[in-house]
C-alpha cells in the first residue's frame, strides 16, 4: 500500500529524511512547471525546486499532523519565490520569437501551424497577466487545486478567489485578442520552456 | 437571476463545478441572455485552450541534484555538534509555546500584574512593630530634657506671662522628673500671680497619680490666700479622690477666717469624698 504524502512527511519530520525522496519524485515536476509558468525561467525554476525541498527539510518540524502536504508545499514554494525575487530581477526581457516563426513538420502544415500559433499566443498572454492573476490561473488550471484550497493557500475567502479567476480569464482573453489582432512578437522563450502539447 | 449574479458564478461555470439547482438557473439565464452567453462561452473556450499550453518538464539532472542536497543534509545532521542542554531546553519550551507575540505579551503582562498584586498583598499585612533604634531613643531623651529645661527656665522668669508659658510647657511632658514637679508645686505655693497659680493647679491635674503631687496639693490648700486658688485645689482633690485631704478640708470648712465660699466648697468636697 502506498503511503500518503502526509504519512511520508510525518516520517521525514520524525528523522527519516530519506522519505523525502519519494515526495520529490511525486511533486518535483509539478513544482517545476509552477515555477516556470510563474518566472518564465527554467534556470530559476530548477533552483527554486531544490530550494523548496531543502526548506522542507529545514522546516520539517512546522508540518503538523493535520497539515495537508500539497498546501504546505505550495506555501513554502510561494515563500521561496518571493525570497528569490528579493535578490533576482523578474524575467522581463526574453529572446524574442514571433509566433509566426514556428515551423511545422506536419503533413497538414496549415492546421498544425495555426494551432501552435494559438498556443504560443496564449502562452504570451499568460505572461502579460499581472502576477497575482496568473497565479490563480496556474494553480487552478495546471496544479488542479480547488478554489477552497487556493483560498487557504492565499489566505483569503473562496469568493475572492472566484472573483480573481473570473477577472483573470477576462483580462487574459483581452490580451489574447489584442495579440492575435496585432500579431505582436511573442516574448516567451521557446528554448526556456519545454513545449509539449497536452 | 440577474446578469451580475450569473457572472459571479463564471469561475465555477468554466470548470463545470456548478451544483444543481444553481447550474440550471445559470443555464436558463444563458439561454436567454446573449451577452452573458457570449462571455461564458469565450471564457470556457479560453479555459479549455489553456490546457493546450504545454507543461514544462525538468531536466534529468534534477533528481541527482536533489540526492546530493539530501546527502549533504544528512551528513550535516550526523556531524553536527551535539547541542547544548540550554538549546535543547529552548527547543522543548518552543514546542509547548509556539511563537505568538500577542499571546506572549499578554501572558507577560498578566504575570507582571500578578507579581505586583502579590507584592502589594504581602506589604499590606499587619504592620510590623519596629523597635526604635537607640539613636531615636537618645533623641527623644534629649528632647524631653530640653523641654524640662525650658519649663524650669520659664517658670523662674519675672514676667507672669513667661511663667504661664512655663506652666503650659509642662503639658508637653509625659513623665516630668521630680525637679519639674517640685518647681510646679513651688509655683503653686509661692507664685505672686493668681493666674499663674490657677494655671499650675490645672497643670498638676495630669500628674495626679504622683504621690508628691497629691501631697503638695493638700499642703497648698491651707497656704493659699486666694479663695479662687483654694476652690480650684478643693475641686482637684475631689476629682483625684484624695481621701487624705479630708482632714485639711474639715479644717478649712471650720475655720471662720477662711472665705465663706471656700468653706462651703470644702464642706461639699467632704461630703463627696466621704
Amino acid at each position: 500500500m502506498t503511503d500518503t504524502d502526509e504519512i511520508l512527511m510525518i516520517a521525514v519530520r520524525g528523522g527519516d529524511v530519506a522519505k523525502l525522496g519519494v515526495l520529490f519524485d511525486r511533486y518535483h515536476r509539478a513544482l517545476f512547471d509552477f515555477f516556470v509558468r510563474m518566472t518564465n525561467s527554467r534556470a530559476a525554476a530548477d533552483d527554486l525546486v531544490q530550494d523548496v525541498f531543502f526548506r522542507m527539510l529545514k522546516y520539517r518540524q512546522t508540518f503538523r499532523d493535520d497539515s495537508r502536504f500539497k498546501a504546505w508545499m505550495f506555501h513554502i514554494a510561494r515563500n521561496a519565490r518571493a525570497d528569490y525575487y528579493k535578490t533576482h530581477q523578474p524575467e522581463t526581457s526574453f529572446p524574442e520569437e514571433a509566433a509566426g516563426n514556428i515551423q511545422s513538420r506536419s503533413p497538414f502544415p496549415g492546421h498544425e501551424l495555426e494551432q501552435k500559433q494559438q498556443v504560443m499566443l496564449l502562452q504570451c498572454a499568460m505572461f502579460r497577466l499581472p502576477e497575482e492573476k496568473r497565479e490563480v490561473l496556474v494553480l487552478s488550471r495546471y496544479q488542479e487545486m480547488k478554489y477552497d484550497q487556493i483560498a487557504e493557500l492565499l489566505g483569503c475567502e473562496v469568493g475572492a478567489v472566484k472573483v480573481r479567476v473570473h477577472r483573470a480569464l477576462k483580462e487574459l482573453r483581452e490580451i489574447f485578442v489584442k495579440l492575435s489582432s496585432e500579431r505582436l512578437p511573442c516574448n516567451v522563450n521557446k528554448s526556456e520552456t519545454t513545449l509539449r502539447i497536452m | 437571476m440577474q446578469c451580475q449574479q450569473v457572472r459571479d458564478h463564471f469561475a465555477d461555470y468554466v470548470i463545470d463545478s456548478l451544483q444543481e439547482p444553481l447550474r440550471l438557473q445559470v443555464t436558463q439565464h444563458l439561454n436567454v441572455c446573449e451577452s452573458c452567453r457570449t462571455e461564458a462561452e469565450e471564457l470556457k473556450s479560453l479555459w479549455t485552450n489553456l490546457g493546450s499550453v504545454p507543461s514544462a518538464q525538468p531536466g534529468p539532472e534534477a533528481r541527482a541534484r536533489f540526492d546530493v542536497m539530501l546527502e549533504a543534509y544528512k551528513h550535516g545532521l550526523n556531524n553536527a555538534p551535539s547541542r547544548s542542554w540550554w538549546h535543547r531546553l529552548n527547543q522543548w519550551i518552543a514546542v509547548w509555546w509556539p511563537r505568538q507575540p500577542a499571546l506572549q505579551f499578554g501572558a507577560a503582562l498578566a504575570f507582571l500584574l500578578l507579581g505586583v498584586l502579590a507584592g502589594h498583598r504581602f506589604q499590606s499585612g499587619p504592620p510590623s512593630v519596629q523597635q526604635p533604634s537607640n539613636e531615636i531613643n537618645e533623641l527623644r531623651g534629649e528632647l524631653a530634657q530640653m523641654r524640662q529645661m525650658v519649663t524650669l527656665s520659664l517658670m523662674q522668669q519675672q514676667s507672669a506671662s513667661e511663667r504661664l508659658k512655663g506652666v503650659s510647657w509642662s503639658y508637653q511632658m509625659q513623665k516630668p522628673d521630680r525637679e519639674v514637679l517640685t518647681a510646679l508645686l513651688d509655683t503653686l505655693t509661692h507664685d505672686p500671680n493668681v493666674n499663674v497659680r490657677l494655671a499650675t493647679v490645672d497643670a498638676l491635674r495630669q500628674f495626679g497619680d504622683q504621690p508628691v503631687v497629691r501631697r503638695g496639693v493638700v499642703e497648698a490648700m491651707t497656704r493659699q490666700d486666694s479663695p479662687m486658688v483654694q476652690i480650684a485645689l478643693i475641686d482637684l482633690a475631689v476629682d483625684l479622690h484624695q481621701k487624705e485631704s479630708l482632714g485639711t478640708l474639715r479644717q478649712l470648712s471650720q475655720d471662720q477666717n477662711v472665705n465663706e465660699t471656700v468653706r462651703e466648697r470644702a464642706q461639699k468636697g467632704i461630703s463627696e469624698l466621704e
